[in-house]
């Protein structure tokens, strides 16, 4: 009954999203707003439809109802609640129905909040969504079906994944990671959208932008949540390793990143349209492409799906998802026309250019990196991996690249600088880079990309905290008012810009945690005999002995590791190797003591089952914590800037002009 | 329309989509194993519903399919007409083998009952030979070639092309006997 009502709303979210966007594009065509009022309540119902189906899948989840196929699949009547709400994603099938009701959400939101503007874009925009939610509601009703019924349910299911229980952060990951994919829908839209109806003017880029923006936080965050995991959980100590699925998240943050800086010029000057909203459309296709990339199976990583059929489904998607986009791109390109021109010279206008550059690069690079083992096997035949040498090489000086424009490109002014303005605006910084720097040289780094990312990154440090803090000063010095107040006010009145600040302090911030916790950190290898004791760094670590635990997945032996600090008790550490019947290899899960400073970091190499002997992996991982926190502060600084202003900054919206269509006045 | 961005486009994008549809055909469910070509790990196991313990050693001279699954794992269940069509195609000179993985015998008895079984399916208490093995997942299945060494592993449900493509690889195997293999 559950899987036949589920199979039910996924048909009509089907139907629903198949008709919206061909009334969409009918409506686009004809100009029709009768057609975007139809095409509008289309995607209402499609979006109820996703998120009634999800409902209802929980509701089976919780029930532990097995005669649902996905609920017998990964149910189990041993995991606690919260386990069987979080399996909605755990598994292939019901991964796809959660990115449906993703969809569903963003193309609520995103019709909403448009529902009264840009009636000359709208019923593309929304043509070109449910186009995309049609096909991802086809994979649900046919190869990913969650909903089929099992005639015969047996009494209990498997549960999901073990791998995925053991950390909380696996639980909140894919979902950051699906709102930062499936949210690049609607700037995909809007970018066809903008080309189908020949027009991108700054209100329009404004909506894409805010659109463009949500999924970028959410990618960001998901990047790094992804990151941290592999980190807290993994026990090599590291955080990235570029492995292909890992790549793949990060290929459209770096278009989509390019895209939010070039958007600035579309709406400041009228310049690079069309490159931006081929970003945007590359942006897209990048996540179908981690998508078929994760799904498929043609890579092999620890973070894809096994078992997948819906790989060729996907890559015929991409395949006619990319030939739209170049067709739009090479029929409507020229009509969307410059209305300014980028003045030659020193200006933050370059910089913005350079940013780009650098951040295509960047693409094209890990893009090259990731699919090369593949065209090494197409054409001889041989299995190879591309390591972490050419990643590092590659992307190392281009990151570094990409920090120094963060410090120059906003300490110059918009337009052409003068050698005086360009003097006055560049010297000053230099003050952060020489502290940073001799701060890094007095600690003892003497790695010369880390002293070049930090020079550049103290250089952008005080130009973003003076960007922040200077109108905010003038206001005091000016108006006289208190910092509270003056801090309130030109938060509201320039909050994209405070915010664009924020994210690009906390860039700063993650970037040179990076480059430190790269280059800068200590590590040991030991075998220890019960009662030894190791140093590394200013810390003492003794091997006190092996707890045996039993869980119901898994036996764990646990090393017990006493950290000393100077004659200081820290406590102790417990790193642990982990035993799952499902697992090819014990998983060892690391122990980690965060500080400000630095972590200390242990895991087991080996462990004999007397706990007599440990062979102990002990890292110091310098300014680690940051990276997190810095995430953290880029995905606020994202958000706060998209809380609406007091102050609506937006034009008022076109009136539908006559009944029955649109508005005639387009620029062509 | 422009010309020039069509075909660059095209240029950057087309090539990506071969690759990636070229890749298609690319197995990673034919897993390297740290197991192939040695010698496979012994197990003595009881099989479901009772019987004489089946030892792997006493299979030497034969083609050995060991396919571990479970009742709950839905590959498992598509693949298992594969195979219970398959020994009577190969004969006695090919031995197939199923190993339950964490699973109730009384589940694999009704399981067994209503989708017919062809060969026997092993208990595997504890676990201990699926750890052996390195499982990962169900289904996995290794083919074991008459002298004892691993020959290959796959992971996800067989084909009945892919099941004669390794079993005949294993067969092959018989002549060339590797020197490594201890």
């Amino acid at each position: 009954m559950t899987a036949s009502l589920g199979r039910a709303l996924i048909l009509l979210a089907l139907l629903a999203a198949s008709a919206g966007a061909l009334v969409g594009f009918a409506a686009g065509v004809r100009r029709s707003a009768a057609g975007l009022a139809w095409a509008q309540r289309l995607a209402y119902v499609y979006a109820a439809a996703m998120v009634s189906a999800n409902l209802l899948m929980v509701y089976a989840l919780l029930a532990r109802d097995f005669s649902v196929g996905y609920v017998a699949q990964v149910g189990s009547l041993e995991v606690p609640n919260w386990v069987a709400v979080t399996s909605l994603w755990s598994s292939l099938e019901g991964s796809i129905l959660f990115w449906g009701l993703m969809l569903g959400l963003y193309v609520l939101g995103a019709t909403w909040t448009n529902r009264h503007r840009h009636p000359e874009s709208m019923p593309w925009a929304i043509g070109v969504w449910l186009a995309c939610a049609a096909f991802f509601s086809f994979l649900i009703a046919g190869p990913a079906q969650p909903f089929h019924t099992i005639p015969i349910p047996p009494s209990d299911g498997p549960g999901p994944n073990p791998l995925l229980q053991n950390h909380v952060l696996m639980i909140i990951h894919p979902p950051f990671l699906y709102a930062g994919y499936v949210g690049m829908t609607i700037p995909f839209g809007m970018a066809a959208a903008a080309l189908l109806s020949g027009r991108l003017g700054p209100d329009f880029m404004r909506s894409l932008r805010t659109w463009l923006m949500l999924p970028w936080v959410f990618l960001t965050c998901a990047i790094v949540l992804g990151g941290w995991w592999a980190y807290e959980v993994l026990g090599w100590g590291g955080y990235w390793s570029w492995d292909p699925v890992e790549n793949a998240s990060l290929l459209p943050w770096l278009t989509a990143t390019a895209a939010v800086h070039s958007a600035i010029l579309v709406e400041r000057k009228g310049i690079l349209k069309g490159w931006t909203v081929t970003l945007i459309l590359a942006s897209y296709l990048l996540t179908v492409l981690g998508t078929f990339m994760t799904r498929s199976g043609v890579f092999n990583s620890v973070h894809s799906f096994t078992q997948s059929a819906i790989g060729p489904t996907i890559l015929v998607f991409l395949a006619l998802a990319t030939l739209f986009a170049v067709a739009i791109l090479a029929m409507r390109i020229d009509r969307l026309s410059p209305e300014g021109h980028l003045e030659p010279g020193v200006s933050r206008d370059m910089a913005f250019l350079l940013n780009n550059l650098f951040f295509v690069l960047l693409t094209f690079t890990v893009l090259i990196g990731t699919v090369f083992p593949l065209v090494v096997e197409a054409v001889r035949g041989v299995q190879m991996s591309v390591g972490r040498p050419y990643f590092d090489r590659m992307v190392v000086p281009i990151g570094v690249a990409l920090l120094f424009l963060l410090g120059v490109g906003p300490a110059l002014p918009w337009g052409r600088a003068s050698p005086e303005q360009a003097r006055r605006a560049l010297l000053p910084p230099l003050g952060g880079a020489v502290g940073l720097g001799a701060l890094g040289l007095a600690l003892g780094v003497r790695s010369p990309w880390t002293l070049v990312a930090l020079l550049f990154g103290g250089y952008a440090a005080f130009v973003t905290f003076s960007e922040l803090w200077l109108p905010v000063g003038q206001r005091i010095k000016v108006r006289g008012e208190g910092v509270l107040e003056a801090v309130a006010h030109v938060q509201s009145r320039g909050r994209r810009r405070v915010a664009a600040f924020i994210v690009h302090a906390g860039m700063v911030l993650v970037m040179i945690a990076i480059a430190t916790s790269s280059t800068q950190g200590r590590t040991i290898e030991a075998q220890l005999v019960r009662g030894e004791s190791v140093a590394l760094g200013p810390y003492t670590l003794t091997f006190l002995g092996v707890d045996r635990v039993s869980e119901p997945h898994r036996e764990a032996l646990v090393a017990n590791v006493e950290v000393k600090k100077g004659g200081r008790d820290l406590g102790v550490l417990t790193p642990r190797m982990n035993y799952y019947a499902t697992q090819r290899e014990p998983v060892g899960t690391p122990a980690v003591r965060s500080t400000y400073a630095h972590d200390l970091y242990l895991s087991v190499l080996n462990l004999d089952a007397q706990g007599q002997t440990l062979g102990l992996h002990a890292m110091i991982n310098p300014m680690i914590v940051w990276i997190w926190i810095a995430t953290g502060i880029m995905g606020l600084g994202g958000l706060f800037g998209l809380l609406p202003t007091r102050r609506v900054a937006v034009a008022p919206a076109p009136a539908m002009a006559v009944e029955g269509s649109l508005s005639p006045a387009r620029s062509r | 329309m422009n010309r020039k961005v069509l075909v660059a486009g095209l240029v950057v994008t087309l090539p990506l989509v071969g690759l990636m549809l070229m890749s298609l055909g690319r197995d990673s469910h034919k897993v390297e194993s740290p197991l192939l070509g040695r010698q496979a790990p012994p197990f003595s196991l009881r099989p479901i519903g009772g019987g004489a313990p089946v030892t792997l050693e006493s299979l030497r001279g034969k083609t050995v399919v060991v396919n571990f699954w479970a009742t709950w794992c839905v590959p498992c269940v598509d693949e298992h007409p594969v195979l219970t069509a398959a020994p009577q195609r190969y004969g006695s000179d090919v031995v197939f083998l199923g190993v339950v993985y964490e699973d109730e015998e009384p589940n694999v008895q009704s399981f067994l009952r209503e989708h017919g079984a062809a060969y026997p399916s092993l208990v595997d208490e504890g676990g201990k030979v699926s750890i052996a093995y390195g499982i990962y997942g169900v289904p996995e299945t290794y083919f074991i070639a008459p002298d004892g060494t691993i020959v290959s592993k796959y992971v996800g449900p067989l084909r009945p092309d892919l099941l004669d493509g390794f079993v005949q690889e294993a067969q092959a195997r018989a002549g060339t006997r590797r020197s490594d293999a201890r």
